[in-house]
């Protein structure tokens, strides 16, 4: 072999076995684990297709399901609409235009468990900032983590203040690709501020919505700091997420087998749902 | 009532002027070409009209109505684009009735004129592409299209031919014009191509840095350029031009310069101002056979130094003393590189400028 | 733009930086404020004290943690630079049996959700016998498929040129990849930098799973135990412990925002 082939080999393999180890035999692995029980102490013992029954029935599961599209509700249009706002508002020659980026897209570089902690201040029902400046202009405190049905919005509320810096950023990427000429000529053709924002600006940001939709939905998925640190899961497990009780079925409950089929579940179902968002906002491009 | 007018219009950016004192009247249905160089002006005007630059001072009228500043969705102007402009995500025949669609105007009508403009431009088995699938020509059509459907009381082209190959370009310009003459529309048309202007235009406005050279009827200006700029920027290939002086001569007169001694009619010296620039175009010199009898004096002796045969025509570049000139010729008999020639000036052909330009 | 809107247009965009940058700036006085001040609007507290940080680091291995995330989040960032370039240079410029099957490999591994391979991973961990050690929490990291393809997208585009001129002049690969690539790298290197970094400094699911011994802990996972554990007692206390992980950073994104933003908004969209 030539030399050259010989190097790659070399300088190539490193990688190849690391991709073995630690991404081809985990999903294998996974895979497996759905058909086995195991508590990491004892031996694994073959549990047949058990997990999958007790999953498609267990009510914490799919409760943590329904939290998620919850979470979903209120946190995908929220953020496509202010993230779309903020780089409309950033889109043109401003004075301290770097600054005001920087500034939205602060707590995206901060660690969640950070702004979980801080929100947890901020919402803290008597001393938090919110309730302390809402008590000024004469509302009562407002018990935001501990109100079963006001918890997940506070949560994805605080999540979107926490990403929307990002989105910004992608939202700005893409109105430079639309021609200035584009937009010359929507106003001859007699738009309104509103009609050009409704027929040309949006339509041609499709890709970018379509990335804020997936990102969100993925990360909404993935939320577990949040919850593990703000509610622990509650109130009522209203805050539970998919993950978290993937988690504590692995770390407290030590059961590895049921703690991967949650895991592949949950893979399948992120699958799913943006597969089908994907479809949706396909078809509305094309109205 | 002229459609547009522009009284004493001006366009600043700071203390830098880009457009100064331009006033004119265009008249209904002519196509009127804005030409110049980079920096002229030409666009900034245009896009005052359709409201896409403000206006410093001064005031532009379509009809009675002043317009000056009002914006451009209020103004019932349609502009053909240099880059086109064209909505990427919508197909042609959306790109067509967008304009009318915002308007609210209804289905049936937007359906006639999408209709008949597809029918004049030949878009009719385009209607469902996009305008990444058209070609360069087009998609210029289409962008021609969207401006005709709204049926504005002016059009306003920008460039449209920068992108287009140049044979494109002539086919373009004969179905720009032919277009133009049958719908009779007010179009205010932009180029820095004089070729393109002088095809196109029923009157041409000459810019240089904002200010108005001259505004005529192409064969007037070519015929008649008021100024040393517009002598030299109209007409291909451009005017040979000689600086010298006249001087007073056996009851006549002569332009006198290095190597070059032509006569002229005694009455080119009655003018006022002192001539300092002697203009004559090309296709006005002919190149005299056999030796000289003498020195002619409406005649200059150069040597050739270059024959670029195009066919029909043929360019002559020959030296006199210090002076290169372009002598555009038919038929034979063709000099060689190096060989003396005699070359005729034909006193009525030629233009007097003074020192500052102007036109004597 | 008329005067009057772009005066709307900077009040409302100012409002907004403030709803962005506010809550930290509350954050840090009150870790400032004796906890009867607690929860006053005021940002500057009418008793200053260090109370809540003196009690915070006395109470859990901060100093500790703090060392443990910079030597965990630089030896990955150490690693992904250095064994990175090493595979995408491979992948880049050089031809070799399987060069096709790892690219498709790296593409492949970002669409599995991490929460797939979760559990495996710890069984593995566990099964190795890594639970409370720095290989646990750096070796599923050593590689980062990101950047692998980012820098391998960087490495496509220097000219051939230059590598055929230091082959014929003796150079070994590696070589030729640390003198002539990597100085022509900066800026991937630095987006690679940062993400990576920042990723591993701000992870806290992974730490969580693999170690429990607090002197083990990273910073961000100590801080939650910590918070979560009553350890801290009040909000100010919390607050003065998140601080620690908070001011590092902040004051390095004053600084690097540019490179920050490119880095982070760009990755997470490859991703």
């Amino acid at each position: 072999m030539r030399a050259e082939g010989r190097s790659g080999l070399l300088m190539g393999a490193p990688y190849a076995l690391f991709l073995l180890a630690f991404a081809a035999y985990p999903v294998f692995f996974a895979l497996a684990l759905v058909f086995m029980r195991w508590d990491l102490v004892t031996e694994p013992s073959f549990a047949g297709a058990d997990n999958i029954r007790l999953l498609a029935v267990d009510a914490r599961f799919w409760r943590a399901v329904a939290n998620t599209f919850v979470f979903l509700a209120i946190h995908l249009p929220l953020q496509i609409a202010t993230a779309l706002t903020l780089a409309l508002a950033l889109n043109r020659p401003l004075v301290f235009r770097a600054f005001w980026r920087a500034a939205f897209f602060l707590p995206v570089v901060i660690s969640g468990a950070v702004v979980a902690i801080l929100w947890n201040a901020l919402y803290a029902t008597d001393v938090g900032l919110i309730n302390t400046v809402l008590a000024k202009v004469g509302v009562s405190p407002i018990p935001w983590l501990t109100d079963p049905s006001l918890a997940m919005p506070a949560i994805a509320v605080m999540v979107t203040w926490k990403n929307v810096g990002f989105y910004v950023v992608i939202y700005l990427a893409g109105l430079q690709y639309i021609p200035r000429s584009c937009q010359e000529a929507i106003e001859l053709d007699g738009a309104t501020a509103w009609q050009r924002f409704r027929h040309l600006t949006l339509p041609l940001l499709l890709p970018q919505t379509i990335l804020v939709v997936t990102l969100s939905t993925i990360n909404g998925f993935q939320l577990f700091i949040e919850p593990y640190v703000m509610t622990g899961g509650g109130p009522l497990r209203r805050t539970f997420s998919v993950v978290l009780y993937m988690y504590t079925n692995a770390f407290s409950y030590q059961k590895m087998g049921y703690a991967a089929t949650i895991g592949v579940a949950l893979a399948l179902i992120i699958g799913a749902v943006v597969a089908i968002q994907r479809r949706i906002i396909g078809t509305a491009e094309a109205t | 009532m002229p459609p547009v007018s522009f009284e004493r219009v001006c366009k600043r950016f700071g203390t830098v002027g880009v457009v100064e004192e331009f006033s004119l009247d265009v008249a209904d249905g002519e196509l009127l070409v804005l030409v110049g160089g980079s920096g002229s002006g030409k666009s900034t005007i245009l896009r005052m009209v359709a409201g896409l630059e403000s206006v410093t001072t001064g005031s532009i009228r379509i009809g009675d109505r002043e317009i000056t500043h009002l914006p451009p969705r209020q103004r019932d102007v349609a502009m053909v684009f240099q880059d086109y402009a064209l909505y990427p995500h919508l197909s042609v025949r959306d790109n067509l009735s967008l304009g009318l669609r915002l308007r609210k105007v209804p289905r049936a009508e937007i359906d006639r004129r999408v209709g008949w403009a597809g029918e004049m431009l030949g878009l009719a088995p385009l209607l469902e592409r996009k305008p990444k699938q058209l070609s360069g020509g087009q998609r210029q059509r289409v962008a021609m299209g969207r401006a005709m459907v709204r049926e504005p009381l002016v059009f306003l082209f920008d460039e449209p031919m920068s992108n287009l190959d140049a044979g494109l370009r002539a086919q373009m310009r004969i179905e720009i014009g032919a277009l133009q003459r049958r719908l009779l529309t007010t179009t205010i048309y932009v180029t820095h191509d004089q070729v393109e202007a002088m095809t196109l235009g029923d009157r041409i406005v000459v810019l240089a840095n904002g200010r108005i050279q001259q505004v005529g009827r192409p064969i007037e200006l070519y015929r008649r350029p008021l100024n040393r700029f517009v002598a030299g920027f109209i007409g291909t290939p451009p005017m040979n031009f000689i600086d010298g002086a006249l001087q007073r001569v056996n009851g006549g007169a002569a332009f006198v310069a290095d190597g070059v001694r032509i006569a002229l009619p005694g009455d080119r010296l009655a003018t006022g101002a002192e001539p300092r620039t002697l203009g004559i175009r090309p296709e006005d010199l002919r190149i005299v056979a056999g030796t000289s009898s003498g020195e002619s004096d409406t005649e200059v002796t150069g040597r050739a130094v270059l024959v670029e045969r195009l066919g029909g025509t043929s360019h002559i570049h020959f030296d006199v003393g210090p002076h290169r000139m372009l002598a555009s010729v038919s038929g034979d008999p063709l000099p060689d590189v190096g060989d003396v020639i005699r070359v005729q000036v034909p006193p009525a052909n030629v233009h007097l400028f003074g020192a500052d330009g102007v036109a004597l | 733009m008329r005067p009057l809107s772009r005066v709307g247009l900077y009040l409302a965009l100012t409002v907004a930086a403030v709803t962005f940058i506010y809550p930290f700036l509350w954050m840090a006085s009150s870790t400032l404020k004796p906890p009867l001040e607690f929860g006053s609007l005021a940002l500057i507290p009418d008793r200053i004290t260090l109370d809540n940080y003196r009690i915070m680091w006395s109470r859990a291995p901060f100093g500790r943690a703090l060392l443990n995330s910079v030597f965990v989040a630089g030896t990955i960032t150490a690693s992904v630079l250095v064994l990175g370039s090493i595979t995408a240079y491979a992948m880049a410029r050089l031809t070799f049996p399987g060069r096709r099957a790892l690219n498709a490999a790296t593409v492949a591994v970002l669409l599995v959700p991490g929460q797939l391979t979760l559990i495996p991973l710890y069984t593995l961990i566990v099964q190795l016998g890594w639970v409370d050690t720095y290989a646990a929490l750096i070796v599923p990291y050593l590689f980062n498929a990101t950047a692998i393809l980012m820098l391998r997208q960087f490495f496509l585009q220097i000219p051939q040129s230059l590598i055929d001129s230091a082959r014929m002049d003796g150079m070994s690969e590696l070589r030729i990849l640390f003198t002539i690539f990597w100085p022509l790298a900066r800026p991937p290197l630095a987006i690679v930098a940062i993400f990576t970094f920042m990723g591993s400094w701000n992870e806290v699911l992974w730490p969580l799973l693999v170690v429990r011994d607090e002197q083990t802990m990273t910073l961000p996972q100590l801080l939650t135990v910590f918070a979560l554990g009553g350890g801290a007692g009040t909000l100010g206390v919390s607050l003065a412990a998140a601080m620690v992980l908070v001011v590092p950073v902040v004051i390095a994104y004053m600084f690097l925002q540019r490179y920050f933003i490119e880095s982070m908004a760009g990755a997470g969209v490859k991703g």
